[in-house]
């Protein structure tokens, strides 16, 4: 059987589609029926709940009853993600270090993912290498979203050279652009992207969605799952590595 | 049931008389009696809706709110004969945005078949042109248009249409008196065809030819469909009309 699977998506700054990216995995899974649960540590009211209310609960991960709820439950599903809000990463991964989560990713007993989603600053690039410390046997991603139309120092090669080529185990990941007006839908909708595509309301009733809007949406999320079979997540959650370090997808 | 077709009028460069073909299929649809509708996607310079300011719509689809306007009023209506004139300016993001949305699949589900007419011309370009948008979008039919007026010769090896029964549409060139006559704002070929001025003229021997063109494509495209829905069985080529 497969170990139970923790997807920590996050970053220390702010407004760089944390959420975004965890509203895609969720619907990926969801496509791949996979049990999965989430958490969004962005008390009290939490986006990624707005969405997939069914599956997610608002949590504090700084807070120990919380951390109990997550991590003393981890093998109610094969999939947890956990939405860390801004600012939250780096603590998050201090509290998964001292409850000695990580000592158990390096035993094998569970399969840890780091979705980091960077900005378009330095002080978000200086995350990565504070970050890659505890990412030593955890499959680290470095996702560099384009919802917004920013670059990620591509025109500066020896910047990018700096930050993207420092560390070998970490992948990258994009996330392309969304129309502006299909994401506006789709928050306003308040509904998973897969529902939107689907043209269903919250509760699963008809929709009346632009079709030119769903279809936006619908050839977007297949090119954010095309990356996601790309690094072949679905064969890391599935797999049971001795050593997952080495199983690093590029 | 036969699908209602949908004809895009394209063709990547000005004045290779994409307009006018445009005019002819809705004057063609009007002379069969069917319920039609036209798009002019030439914002700043919207000539075919001029023509028929009762039938066309102008539509800017350089922004989303216009790409909705569109092509959800496409789908949305019960489907009608519909022509769009697509300019030059809007023909990459056209199409970039057709098959991106995926529109002609969902289109036929709705009982709409979208066929693309795309007038050649000599510019090595428009051949290159030609061939990324078939490949772009393999299952939307492409039917090769040859103005006479544009290009003197046509190379079929340059415009091949998506079907070999799909045989391309010629318009016969017109002379200069007559194309000036044709051109005027307030030229109708259907009100001209029903009041001859005395007996047949150059304009009634054209337009019966280009709408037999017409006629022809539509029932090749027809009997497409009846194949396709058959699995692919052939059931060998139409009969071709008399001209």
């Amino acid at each position: 059987m497969a170990k139970p699977t923790i997807i920590v998506v996050g970053a220390d700054k702010g407004g760089v589609g944390k959420t975004t990216v965890s509203r895609t995995l969720l619907d990926y899974f969801t496509a791949h029926q996979v049990p999965t649960r989430a958490f969004d540590s962005e008390a009290p009211k939490g986006t990624l709940k707005r969405f997939h209310p069914d599956c997610t609960d608002v949590v504090d991960v700084t807070s120990i009853p919380d951390q109990m709820r997550i991590f003393d439950t981890l093998s109610d599903a094969s999939v947890t993600v956990i939405d860390v809000r801004a600012g939250l990463l780096s603590p998050t991964l201090r509290a998964l270090r001292d409850i000695g989560f990580l000592d158990a990713v390096k035993k094998g007993q569970f399969t840890f993912l780091l979705f980091h989603i960077l900005g378009s600053s330095i002080a978000s690039l200086n995350e990565i290498e504070d970050t890659s410390q505890f990412t030593t046997d955890a499959k680290y991603f470095l996702v560099k979203n384009y919802f917004n139309n920013t670059t990620f120092f591509e025109w500066d090669q020896a910047t990018h050279a700096n930050y993207f080529k420092k560390l070998k185990d970490a992948v990258e990941i994009t996330i392309p652009k969304l129309n502006e007006m299909a994401y506006e839908q789709v928050e306003v909708a308040s509904v998973p992207f897969l529902t939107f595509v689907a043209n269903k309301g919250p509760k699963g009733d008809s929709a009346n969605y632009s079709f030119v809007l769903r279809g936006y949406v619908r050839h977007w999320l297949g090119n954010v799952w095309a990356e996601y079979d790309r690094i072949k997540l679905n064969d890391i959650i599935a797999a049971t590595p001795a050593n997952p370090r080495v199983q690093v997808v590029r | 049931m036969p699908q209602t077709p949908l004809y895009i009028v394209a063709s990547p460069h000005p004045r290779v008389g994409k307009t006018l073909l445009a005019r002819l299929l809705l004057e063609f649809f009007h002379s069969e009696k069917r319920p039609l509708l036209g798009y002019d996607l030439n914002p700043r310079e919207p000539t075919f809706a001029g023509y028929f300011p009762r039938w066309v719509f102008t539509v800017d689809i350089a922004d989303t709110r216009g790409q909705m306007e569109l092509f959800d009023q496409l789908i949305a209506e019960k489907p009608v004969s519909t022509v769009i004139d697509l300019g030059y300016g809007a023909f990459e993001q056209f199409f970039s945005v057709l098959g991106e949305i995926g529109f002609a699949a969902e289109a036929r589900r709705r009982g709409v078949e979208t066929t693309v007419l795309f007038i050649s011309d000599r510019a090595p370009a428009t051949v290159r042109a030609y061939g990324e948008l078939r490949r772009r979008l393999p299952n939307v039919p492409f039917v090769p248009v040859h103005n006479e007026s544009v290009s003197v010769s046509f190379d079929n090896d340059d415009f091949p249409p998506s079907r070999p029964e799909f045989r391309r549409i010629s318009i016969p060139r017109l002379s200069p008196i007559v194309r000036g006559v044709v051109d005027r704002p307030s030229f109708s070929f259907g009100s001209y065809l029903v009041k001859p001025p005395s007996g047949p003229t150059e304009i009634h021997d054209w337009v019966a030819t280009i709408f037999n063109s017409f006629r022809d494509l539509e029932l090749r495209l027809m009997m497409g469909q009846v194949t396709s829905a058959l699995g692919g069985v052939s059931l060998g080529p139409p009969p071709i009309p008399r001209r």
